[in-house]
């Protein structure tokens, strides 16, 4: 039967084509993660797109096309003002964050000589509780009868409780700063890590000081991890709801609290949609910056 | 195909006995295993799921409350906990199942006119006939013909201070303008709700129906917001924070429900709980019957708005949480001294007509805009 003989060596060409064809083998080894991007990402990104070109009126989601949303957030002060605000202070955050991060990260990959492995798994023991803990143990350090108010009083320096250390702007930077402290210092670790010490070495040999070595050739080789510290900050900060509303108080509103309030007590959904795609976009832009900054001074550098 | 043996297959992982296609197979069949799990489980929880979904506050799921439930079945409702009912609203909207939910009255309209809610028959409640008269007939529970809203507990909005930390003469002269008053600033708060918030504001600015307000009262609600905002330490949202601050002497004037007053008074904090000239609110929270909920546990629905409105889980709402219950009878239960210090009384019809009673806020997302606003400092 030459037909079968004919459909078999076609199947097998087939099933040869496909395992040889390295695009069918790269997808299919992505396809888990793919479908997880597309059901978990892509997908409600898209409901959240077409729900801010929607309207709500009272309970009733109007389904028609309408920019209202968009035109609000021009419109009204409260917006852009607050979305400016959480980008200052998100700044603020990463910039602080990574000072911090680098000194620490600096002397993990200089001067440990054995057992980094402790001091890494150190570093990350913040992130062995939630979250919500940590800002809540700032609250307890921060607060009126916390750590630091009772520490200073049973000291005598101080009679009187402070009050500005907990609700207010100040108070949110310093939780995030910490509760994002572990995400800076690896990626900055990992550069410096990586950075060829005979490149340190020749440095010094050709009569560069110690602090213009590190200006010249230790920053600017770990820059790629100073950069991806900064943006692993950055980018989660600003939408952050959690810790503005904890220990923000009145004078701490984030982006993510005005959105949030639109899910809830405002019961504007598409408002609040459109609020989200404008700040992913703001943040996006603001990314570019950076990236473009940070491009400048490696030239400027090198 | 071989049957798996769990030690089998340990001691061919441990000797490095096992291929890596075998490997691969154990692996692809637990994967599968996983994700098919939710799928397959759902009938064999049948049993846990016989009984209704209820959506709550936090403390209304107290053991307490659904003692004569738990006597017929020996078992609970299943308990969901909401924050607000804003919060409960948005997740109801997005999906969530429940069979019984337990907003506040002034909520009812919205939800009705949001078609998530269903009416009650309260005939097939055996202590409808003990609820307080006046709590049959709110505001926005009826719609043609029908009652949507069962009333459960009832309590207060009013203003909670420590008499020790500020001027004496807020005791003679009980009113909400102390929560304006610069002396104690950044030491007072405010509940960052609309109802229990803006309408503070509303009420100390002398708005003819706070509910109901003209462009011009909102004008004035808005400048006193405003001057307050700097004053103000937080704005609260959870009690806990609230009886912590008072507690401390952080706060010396706070917005604030019954319950705050009754737990600091039993912690020996030394606090008084107003009776504000121009009027303390009322409020009632009571239980809706969802438009989803399963008709099949629509028996025991009833039957778990009926355990809470027993008197016994009323007098532990007094007692216990310092609010007030919709079951004339608890009263009884409790005596006359500790309703008294609970700032309750035998005849609670005269408590709740003489506050402000909460009803649906007219316009309310310009409110709330607005609201958002002053708290971003515009």
């Amino acid at each position: 039967m030459p037909s079968a003989a004919f459909e078999q060596s076609l199947v097998s060409r087939i099933q040869l084509r496909f395992r040889r064809s390295e695009a069918v083998r790269g997808y299919t080894l992505l396809s888990p993660t793919l479908t997880i991007i597309l059901l978990g990402l892509l997908f409600p990104l898209m409901i959240l797109v077409t729900l801010s070109f929607w309207k709500q009126e009272y309970v009733d989601l109007i389904q028609t096309f309408t920019l209202t949303n968009y035109a609000d957030f021009f419109r009204k002060k409260i917006y852009y003002l607050i979305l400016y605000r959480s980008i200052r202070i998100s700044l603020l955050v990463m910039l602080v964050t990574v000072l911090l991060a680098y000194p620490l990260a600096y002397f993990i990959a200089f001067h440990v000589k054995w057992n980094k492995m402790i001091w890494i798994i150190l570093v990350t023991i913040p992130f062995w509780t939630s979250y919500l803990l940590r800002v809540f143990s700032w609250k307890v350090i921060l607060g009126y009868n916390g750590v630091i108010n009772s520490g200073l009083m049973s000291l005598g320096i101080i009679a009187e409780p402070l009050e500005f250390l907990l609700y207010n702007p100040i108070a949110v930077v310093i939780t995030l700063a910490h509760a994002w402290a572990a995400v800076a210092i690896l990626p900055i670790y990992v550069s410096l890590e990586k950075i060829d010490r005979s490149l340190i070495e020749a440095s010094r040999d050709l009569g560069e000081s110690a602090f213009m070595t590190f200006i010249r050739v230790t920053l600017p080789l770990s820059l790629p991890g100073v950069i991806a510290a900064s943006l692993l900050v950055f980018i989660p900060t600003v939408g952050d709801y959690v810790t503005p509303s904890l220990v923000g108080g009145t004078r701490g509103i984030m982006i993510g609290n005005i959105i949030q309030s639109m899910f809830g007590k405002a019961l504007n959904w598409p408002l609040g949609a459109a609020l989200s795609i404008i700040s992913m976009i703001t943040v996006t832009l603001v990314v570019c910056l950076l990236l473009g900054a940070t491009q400048l001074f490696r030239k400027k550098v090198a | 195909m071989k049957k798996f043996n769990r030690d089998d297959y340990i001691e061919q992982l441990a000797t490095g006995k096992m291929s890596r296609r075998q490997f691969n197979k154990v692996l692809a069949s637990a994967g599968i295993t996983t994700v098919m799990l939710p799928v397959f489980s759902g009938p064999v929880n049948a049993a846990a799921s016989d009984h209704p979904n209820v959506f709550t506050w936090e403390g209304w799921d107290a053991n307490e409350h659904h003692g004569e439930y738990f006597e017929k079945y020996g078992e609970y409702p299943n308990f969901s906990i909401f924050g607000d009912e804003e919060e409960a609203f948005a997740k109801i909207k997005a999906g969530a199942q429940f069979d019984v939910t337990h907003p506040c009255s002034y909520k009812v309209e919205i939800w009705r006119d949001a078609g998530i809610i269903q009416p009650i028959d309260t005939s097939r409640l055996k202590y409808w006939d003990s609820v307080i008269p006046s709590l049959k007939n709110i505001p926005g529970m009826m719609a043609n013909g029908d009652n949507y809203f069962v009333a459960a507990d009832w309590g207060l909005t009013s203003v909670l201070y420590r008499p020790d930390l500020v001027d004496e003469m807020y005791q003679e002269d009980e009113t909400w303008g102390i929560l304006w008053d610069e002396r104690y600033s950044g030491r007072l708060s405010m509940s960052d709700s609309l109802i229990d918030g803006v309408m503070v504001a509303a009420i100390y600015g002398g708005a003819a129906d706070p509910f109901n307000m003209t462009d011009d009262e909102v004008e004035v609600t808005r400048e006193l917001l405003r001057k307050q905002l700097p004053l103000l330490r937080y704005y609260w949202t959870s009690p806990t924070d609230l009886e912590n601050s008072m507690a401390a002497g952080e706060l010396v004037a706070t917005s604030s429900w019954n319950d705050a007053y009754t737990a600091l008074k039993a912690a020996g904090v030394n606090v008084k709980y107003m009776n504000p000239k121009e009027g303390a609110m009322t409020w009632v929270c009571g239980f809706c019957l969802m438009t989803d909920a399963d008709p099949a546990k629509l028996d025991k629905s009833y039957e778990v708005i009926d355990a809470f409105l027993a008197p016994e889980s009323g007098a532990f709402s007094i007692l216990e949480e310092g609010y007030g219950h919709s079951n004339i009878d608890a009263y009884s239960l409790v005596d006359e001294a500790t309703l008294a210090d609970r700032g309750l009384s035998r005849d609670p019809e005269a408590l709740l007509s003489a506050g402000i009673f909460q009803v649906p806020i007219g316009n309310e997302a310009a409110l709330q805009s607005m609201f958002e606003e002053v708290k971003a400092g515009l």
